[in-house]
């Protein structure tokens, strides 16, 4: 019987932090939550708006069950609204304007008609609301002890593209409710974010000669060419310290994978296959993972940078031709029968390098350019579906997907 | 207290006037008991200049584009399969032709191959493909005896569709390598 138990405990403990498994029950033991809404300042149009942004980011944390209804209290009101006694938790939040017009968020977070938590925010224009609903989300899953959700603070830089050969680079929040065009004009595509800090960006440019890779800064908008590659040139990957490029080159027209270091200005071609060698990402410190057409088709395969080992890593998947990586995950692109759904459906799989299980994280459309969060509690991607272009979050440990379509043009590439 | 609350705000609006920050920043004062508001700053960025990323035209004499143009219109798309790189046969006397006018109407310009793919997917993948497009008509233009300096490629993979219809024709056509002739 110690057998057993000692065996099934054992058993438990191997699986329990395991993100290739899947939570399926979780949802239904979720504390709910409304949100009372107790602004003096603005129109109902915006009221509703900054509402919207916040049960959104309430939802994105899947902590709660959220209660949709836009319901209107007074800030200091005793008790909270008769609908929502109920309710476990419940947000109260005024929003006004200053002097300087500068938007204040009070909030606090009311459990059993007693104030628990309590926080204000201010910005400067109101246009960019959206981040103080972020922070507000931050900080009550903060309150709550959950893992942190550094991410949802990230910004998130992608390409549009907006016409055949006509593309912009934007920077947004996650939820892409705040977009900046930082880009704009030419054909300029795969922009990556330089340093963790996300104050500079590389991007390829294909409106010369040659591809060329060029390094932006945030602050001054100051563009620097790096190198140019005949055919394709795309930075894949930055390392953690932001000193070593993961690059897809390809002089002569063969495409390879290079590691380029930004201190010593040297190259090192890291893949010799005669066909297709790209998407490089980091894995760890010694170890890559890319996509390689060496099998006739694309799989992901790992490669480590001291021994030059390849390895093969996904078995399953006739067509996986993008990935991404955290600690021992890999999360890629597959492209399913298409007897079963319509002419094309891809699909985004996660797999463990630990186990041997698959877990399929999305089901329709067109699912690619997966990217971990940098706690990899998180990831981004980019869905096409039914003419429209989105950016989506997989909340791994909570198996929730969240949308966040874009308004016009089509996301190419994106990285946060 | 009071003051030190309210001078740490100021300094903190005078660092975030003085050099733009981008960082959705959220100011960390947890220390202090009274609710002070937080300054949530907003992604503000400088615009690339768009003259930056434009190609300058302004070289091309008029009636150098207009025969360049001509020429061009001469050599049409090579086309391929879905997920395949190999030139067919039939595309084989596409660029047989297209080799024959680079030696004679064409040998004084140099020429671009442009490599595209269908809609689906817009990794780097798909670019490497349509980069891989373009290399197989350079080496059979090549073998043609075009000289190879005159040759230069660029993969655009999904993102210069001739045709946005979702038909398998549509993406046939998209699935192709371009001839751009360059002074």
């Amino acid at each position: 019987m110690k057998i057993l138990v000692s065996l099934i405990m054992i058993f438990s403990f191997m699986f329990a932090s395991d993100a290739t498994i899947e939570v399926i029950k979780k949802v239904e033991s979720l504390p709910s939550i409304a949100v009372e809404d107790a602004s003096v300042s603005y129109d109902d149009t915006f009221r509703l708006q900054f509402f919207k942004a916040v049960v959104a980011d309430l939802n994105v944390i899947s902590l709660f069950n959220v209660d949709r209804y836009h319901r209107v209290t007074e800030y200091d009101a005793k008790r909270v609204l008769v609908e929502n006694k109920d309710k476990n938790y419940v947000l109260r939040y005024q929003m006004y304007e200053d002097d300087s017009e500068a938007l204040n968020v009070t909030m606090k977070l009311i459990e059993d008609d007693a104030e628990v938590y309590s926080k204000s925010y201010k910005v400067k224009k109101k246009n960019i609301y959206m981040f103080i609903a972020h922070a507000m989300a931050y900080d009550i899953n903060e309150y709550m002890g959950e893992p942190s959700v550094e991410w949802m603070k990230k910004k998130v830089i992608f390409a549009r593209i907006v016409a055949p050969k006509k593309s912009e680079i934007v920077i947004a929040d996650y939820t892409l409710s705040y977009q900046h065009t930082i880009v704009k004009g030419g054909f300029n595509l795969f922009p990556k974010w330089a340093t963790k800090e996300q104050r500079s960006f590389y991007y390829t440019s294909l409106d010369g000669l040659k591809p060329t890779l060029k390094y932006v800064d945030i602050r001054t908008a100051k563009v620097k060419s790096m190198m140019s590659s005949d055919g394709m040139l795309v930075c894949s990957d930055v390392s953690r310290d932001g000193r070593t490029l993961l690059l897809t080159m390809a002089k002569h027209g063969q495409p390879d994978i290079y590691t380029y270091n930004l201190d010593t200005k040297k190259f090192r071609r890291e893949t010799k296959y005669g066909g297709i060698d790209v998407n490089a990402q980091f894995m760890g410190k010694d170890k890559i993972i890319f996509i390689s057409g060496r099998l006739g088709y694309p799989n992901v395969f790992s490669k480590s940078l001291v021994t030059d080992e390849i390895e093969q890593l996904v078995y399953y998947g006739r067509s996986n031709s993008a990935c991404s990586s955290h600690g021992e995950y890999v999360v890629y692109k597959a492209r399913e029968t298409s007897n079963a759904f319509e002419a094309n459906t891809f699909n985004l799989h996660l797999i463990s390098m630990k186990t041997d299980f698959i877990r399929r994280l999305t089901a329709t459309g067109v699912n690619e350019f997966p990217r971990f969060s940098d706690d990899g509690d998180a990831i981004l991607f980019i869905k096409n579906y039914k003419n429209q272009s989105a950016i989506g979050i997989i909340r791994l440990n909570h198996n929730k997907n969240y949308l966040f379509p874009l308004k016009y043009g089509r996301v190419q590439s994106m990285d946060w | 207290m009071k003051s030190i609350v309210l001078s740490s705000v100021a300094v903190a609006l005078l660092v975030f006037s003085g050099c733009s920050e981008k960082q959705p920043v959220v100011e960390k004062q947890q220390e202090v008991k009274k609710p002070v508001a937080q300054e949530v700053a907003a992604v503000e960025t400088e615009s690339v200049a768009s003259d930056d990323s434009m190609v300058d035209t302004s070289t091309n004499s008029s009636s150098h584009t207009m025969s360049m143009a001509e020429i061009e219109s001469q050599l049409s798309p090579v086309y391929f399969a879905f997920d395949k790189y190999n030139i067919t046969p039939e595309m084989q006397q596409k660029i047989s032709a297209a080799a024959e006018l680079g030696k004679t109407g064409a040998a004084d310009y140099s020429v671009k191959l442009e490599g595209n793919c269908d809609e689906w997917g817009s990794d780097e993948y798909n670019f490497a493909l349509g980069l891989k497009r373009a290399d197989a008509v350079k080496k059979s233009l090549v073998a043609e005896g075009i000289d190879p300096s005159r040759i230069s490629m660029v993969s655009y993979g999904e993102s210069n569709p001739v045709c946005t219809e979702k038909t398998q024709e549509c993406w046939a056509k998209n699935r192709r390598v371009d001839f751009k002739l360059l002074p």
